[in-house]
């Protein structure tokens, strides 16, 4: 069973079209990534998703059946535009929300305390909003999506504004409640931050799905044609026959292969004529492959 | 989720009650209120006061009665100077005096101009001063009659009795007939305040709902929430909330008033005509309804128009929406409280948005039939339910809009998206 199908929905505002004919599928155990630029539309989608707004046509199911708000019990969302009540105790609020979504004060209050345990933010449970730091705020609200257990976790730029200390805490934590068989969706533009993380993905742009599959289907379709080299002495190899870019930084070159460039005539050549620490041949990133298809139809 | 209204009102609740502001206001708004009938009272029991006035005449006789007539008044603390017999020469040194500031004015008493009535001409720097030139009349007359009576023979103690001013009693009739002695001043002083109390309260609330949307609006909360409730119920949670907040500082006022009036202190401030006993308990209960149905209105309204901008200096350009109906119903006090079954004074309580204060206007004067009070809390709640339809749908979709406030077309669009 789907934990979301998404069947061609569109949504338009005005004369701007925010989603055309998008689907997309997510499994329980399944980290699934809605990638693409700003205004793309990925907010307007997870808004369609958890009944925020109505799609102008197409279906959403959400655990096998169409959509429900006694659904959302089951569903956590940490929305791009968050916030939190600034006059309000951190603990007040963490219980207010678990209430929201029908959890018994004390329950919601335990589970706080475990969650600021682990993401080490007991102290501030007892300050109020305002006297947190934005990167302290961000976990309070990461706490708040995750306190009622949620089946399905949806993250709106999770990461946006945190350090990267904080921001692999938090992949973590995400890891472990995909063991626990849970599904995750996050959306950002920031491809480099979820490329590792994700099994599937969907890129859109304009509203349009451009891009869909598991992260090795669409990884496949596109060529190996990167080589990193890293090398001491002589670089005339760099001007093979194969290579078709290349940026070189003494001693660190990144090279684009032509077409059909062959990648073991040009390891042979740089064998011969430097000493050779690092020879790699890179896939794609999702970046590069975004940029691939859309080419210069992004607004990004 | 049922019970998700009732949780964030229970928040809203808190938050306000626990508030600086809450304390403050509670404070603050009854000693504001306080010092404006009081000084008004005061003002208008004591204009004239202090004032230094000359009554100049060529009758010597005439023009020292009209000064012990003036001195008779126990209101009065005029400092008062004769100049009689006067000639035109004093008038132009008297002219000279109120231009330098010596002396506030003075009274010209004119009775050698042809007809027996003599003519009286009150010269100073204000022309605005009614209470003092309406003391003055009074007290020429007075003057003049009872100069006539003395020429025609009568006894000096005979003209005081003949001469003596009578005070009018009203007598309030119940629908059987039976008359209870009211005090009219006090009806209508206590019809105001109760008015300016509902309005005040009403406003100020429904400004208190628009205000809490846009913090919210501000803070990023919105669609926070909107994972697990739908935006009518955070409207209505957030209405019931700010609506608690509301009857309970009514509550506090009530009770504090309940504890003042006991006391001998209050007897002696009220026997200058203010009386709180002058409202009964009927009064009190509509005075709670007609409170709870203003503020849903307003509050509804304002809520619907606070999700549709993004700071509260945008909302203040819409308050005139509620200062206008405001300023209707006061304009009209004292036709309503003269006229209360006059078809002006029916019309205005009947409609919605100036029913609470008219209405209350009406009912301190007279108590208007049930089925008028029936008719104006029906159309309350029909204004109110369509209010709140509009309010809703505009509030879900602004709610999630940022930016520049929205535009009226704008917002009919919204009422399609949802």
């Amino acid at each position: 069973m789907a934990v979301v199908e998404l069947d061609r929905i569109s949504k338009s505002y005005e004369n701007k079209v925010a989603v055309k004919d998008l689907s997309l599928r997510i499994e329980p155990g399944m980290m699934f990534g809605l990638l693409g630029p700003n205004g793309a539309g990925k907010t307007s989608s997870i808004r369609m998703m958890i009944g925020i707004t109505r799609p102008d046509s197409g279906g959403v199911n959400l655990f096998g059946k169409p959509f429900a708000r006694e659904s959302l019990a089951r569903v956590g969302y940490l929305p791009e535009e968050r916030g939190l009540y600034k006059k309000m105790k951190v603990i007040d609020q963490l219980v207010f929300m678990g209430e929201l979504h029908g959890l018994e004060p004390k329950t919601a209050e335990s589970r706080a305390r475990v969650w600021s345990e682990k993401l080490q933010i007991a102290e501030a449970l007892d300050k109020k909003t305002e006297e947190l730091s934005k990167g302290m705020q961000q976990k309070i609200q990461f706490i708040a999506t995750m306190l009622h257990e949620p089946e399905l976790i949806i993250m709106d730029e999770p990461f946006s504004g945190l350090d990267p200390v904080n921001a692999t805490l938090l992949q973590d934590v995400l890891l472990e409640q995909k063991k626990g068989g849970k599904a995750i969706l996050f959306s950002t533009h920031r491809m480099d931050q979820v490329e590792k993380l994700c099994d599937s993905i969907c890129l859109v742009n304009h509203g349009e799905a451009v891009l869909a599959g598991t992260m090795r289907e669409v990884k496949s379709r596109y060529e190996r044609n990167r080589v990193v080299i890293e090398f001491e002495g002589d670089d005339s190899f760099l001007r093979h026959d194969a290579v078709a870019e290349v940026r070189n930084y003494a001693g660190h070159a990144e090279i684009k292969l032509k077409d059909g460039g062959d990648s073991q005539a040009l390891l042979h050549a740089a064998a011969g004529a430097a000493r050779i620490n690092r020879f790699e041949l890179m896939e794609p990133s999702l970046e590069e492959i975004f940029i691939q298809t859309v080419g210069g139809k992004s607004d990004a | 989720m049922r019970s998700n209204v009732w949780l964030i009102a229970k928040r809203e609740y808190l938050e306000q009650v626990r508030g600086k502001a809450f304390r403050l206001t509670t404070i603050l708004i009854p000693a504001i209120f306080v010092c404006i009938f009081g000084v008004g009272y005061l003002a208008s029991k004591n204009s004239g006061n202090g004032k230094h006035i000359v009554i100049a005449a060529a009758d010597a006789g005439l023009a020292s009665n009209v000064k012990s007539q003036l001195l008779s008044d126990p209101d009065s603390h005029t400092g008062i100077e004769v100049v009689a017999p006067a000639g035109e020469n004093d008038r132009a040194d008297l002219i000279r005096r109120v231009t330098a500031k010596q002396i506030d004015g003075f009274l010209w008493v004119d009775s050698t101009r042809g007809s027996d009535t003599p003519h009286g001409a009150y010269y100073s720097l204000s022309s605005g001063d009614f209470v003092t030139t309406a003391r003055l009349q009074g007290a020429v007359s007075r003057s003049v009659v009872q100069q006539r009576l003395a020429a025609r023979g009568i006894a000096p103690a005979e003209i005081e009795s003949i001469t003596k001013s009578i005070t009018i009693d009203t007598q309030k009739l119940d629908k059987n007939g039976k008359a209870s002695s009211s005090n009219a001043m006090g009806t209508f002083w206590a019809a105001y305040a109760m008015a300016f109390l509902l309005s005040f309260t009403v406003v100020l609330y429904g400004m208190n709902v628009g205000r809490s949307v846009i913090q919210e609006k501000t803070s990023r909360i919105f669609e926070v929430m909107l994972a697990s409730v739908k935006p009518g119920d955070m409207l209505a949670g957030k209405l019931v909330g700010v609506g608690a907040v509301g009857i309970t500082q009514l509550g506090i006022w009530f009770a504090a008033a309940g504890i003042f009036i006991g006391t001998p202190l209050a007897g002696r401030l009220m026997a200058g005509g203010f009386d709180l006993h002058l409202i009964s308990v009927t009064e009190g209960v509509l005075f709670v309804l007609y409170f709870l149905l203003g503020y849903v209105l307003y509050s509804a309204l304002f809520a619907g128009l606070a999700s549709t901008v993004s700071t509260e200096q945008e909302l203040q350009q819409y308050s005139p929406i509620a200062a206008v109906p405001i300023w209707l119903s006061f304009g009209m006090i004292t036709y309503i409280v003269s006229n209360p079954n006059s078809k002006w004074s029916v019309a205005m309580s009947l409609f919605p948005p100036c029913a609470p204060i008219t209405m209350f206007l009406r009912m301190a004067s007279q108590f208007p039939p049930f089925w008028q009070i029936g008719a104006s809390i029906g159309l309350m709640v029909l204004a109110i339910l369509a209010t709140l339809w509009f309010a809703a749908r505009i509030y879900s979709v602004g709610i999630l809009m940022y930016g520049k406030r929205a535009t009226l077309p704008e917002m009919m669009r919204w009422l399609r998206y949802s």
